[in-house]
């Protein structure tokens, strides 16, 4: 049986891996060999979590884009710059998810913040900041 | 006495002159006047004596038993116009007491009057007051009625009439602002 492992030693592991240039299907194959043998699939979200907080700070950025409609590729193009922008990150890839329920705008989550311009987030705040208690 | 007829009988003979012919003897009366002053004599000095204190005593018993009803009737008088004192004094009393006893009435209604006007003061205020919560509740809750209506119109209008294009332009903005 495998050595057990730190979420942050494993965590690091990948990050650096991927940092390398490895595969990201080789790397998720060994991870999920890994995590299964140890019987960890559990802490899954938590280590992707870690993974991608280490991949920052090595300045490559993932993050996940939802959106009420499919991206133009102008509107991709504008959003990495802004991640860049703010997160001082060299490379920058994101998923894109469509979401009827957000109504309009676009939802940026990254890795320890989140940028919400929809329209639901702001039908949201205007019915929680302007309620009277 | 029979030996005084026997006597009698036996001197009449004897003594005639002036005093047989008034049917007197002189020895009788000698005799009677004897006894009469040895009967005074006694009198004065045994009977008389004691009757007379006995008189004394019973004047004075007289006089003390007068002059005690006489002090019992001044007593009475005394009694009598003290108790009309007492009497009078009580009366005065007793109107100060009902006056007062009208007056602490009049002032206990009167307090309870304010009392009574102040607790019914009270309750218009608590209803004021109550009435007023209830009016800002009221328009606190059509408010935030107003906003979840606001907010479900809106997101309906959106949902259904906002296009891609909009949206892009909605997210250049946005980006665009948040820098």
């Amino acid at each position: 049986m495998a050595r057990k492992l730190s979420r942050r030693a494993l965590s690091a592991y990948i990050a650096g891996r991927l940092i390398e240039g490895a595969s990201e299907k080789e790397v998720a194959t060994h991870v999920a060999a890994y995590l299964l043998e140890t019987r960890r699939t559990n802490e899954l979200e938590l280590i992707i979590r870690d993974v991608q907080l280490r991949l920052a700070e090595q300045g490559k950025v993932t993050g996940t884009v939802t959106s009420a409609f499919e991206l133009a590729d102008e509107s991709k193009k504008a959003i990495e710059a802004f991640v860049k922008d703010k997160t001082g990150a060299t490379d920058v890839v994101v998923d894109t998810v469509v979401d009827p329920t957000v109504l309009g705008g676009v939802k940026i989550t990254l890795p320890g913040r989140e940028f919400d311009a929809t329209v639901a987030r702001a039908l949201t705040t205007l019915k929680t900041r302007y309620k009277k208690a | 006495m029979d030996f005084l007829r026997t006597f009698a009988a036996e001197t009449a003979d004897a003594n005639g002159g002036l005093f047989g012919a008034l049917g007197i003897d002189w020895r009788l009366l000698t005799l009677q006047i004897v006894a009469f002053l040895i009967l005074v004599w006694v009198l004065g000095k045994f009977v008389y004596p004691w009757l007379m204190k006995s008189v004394d005593e019973r004047q004075a018993n007289i006089e003390a038993a007068s002059k005690a009803a006489q002090k019992a009737e001044e007593a009475a008088a005394e009694t009598q116009e003290e108790t009309a004192k007492l009497l009078a004094q009580a009366r005065k009393e007793a109107a100060e007491i009902v006056s007062t006893a009208k007056l602490e009435a009049a002032e206990l209604s009167s307090t309870s009057e304010k009392k009574a006007k102040a607790t019914a003061e009270k309750i218009v205020a608590d209803a004021h007051e109550q009435l007023d919560k209830d009016v800002a509740a009221a328009k606190r809750e059509l408010h935030n009625e107003t906003l979840e209506l606001v907010a479900l119109a809106t997101g309906k209008v959106v949902g259904k009439t906002f296009e891609a294009k909009a949206d892009k332009s909605l997210i250049t903005d946005a980006l665009k602002e948040a820098k």
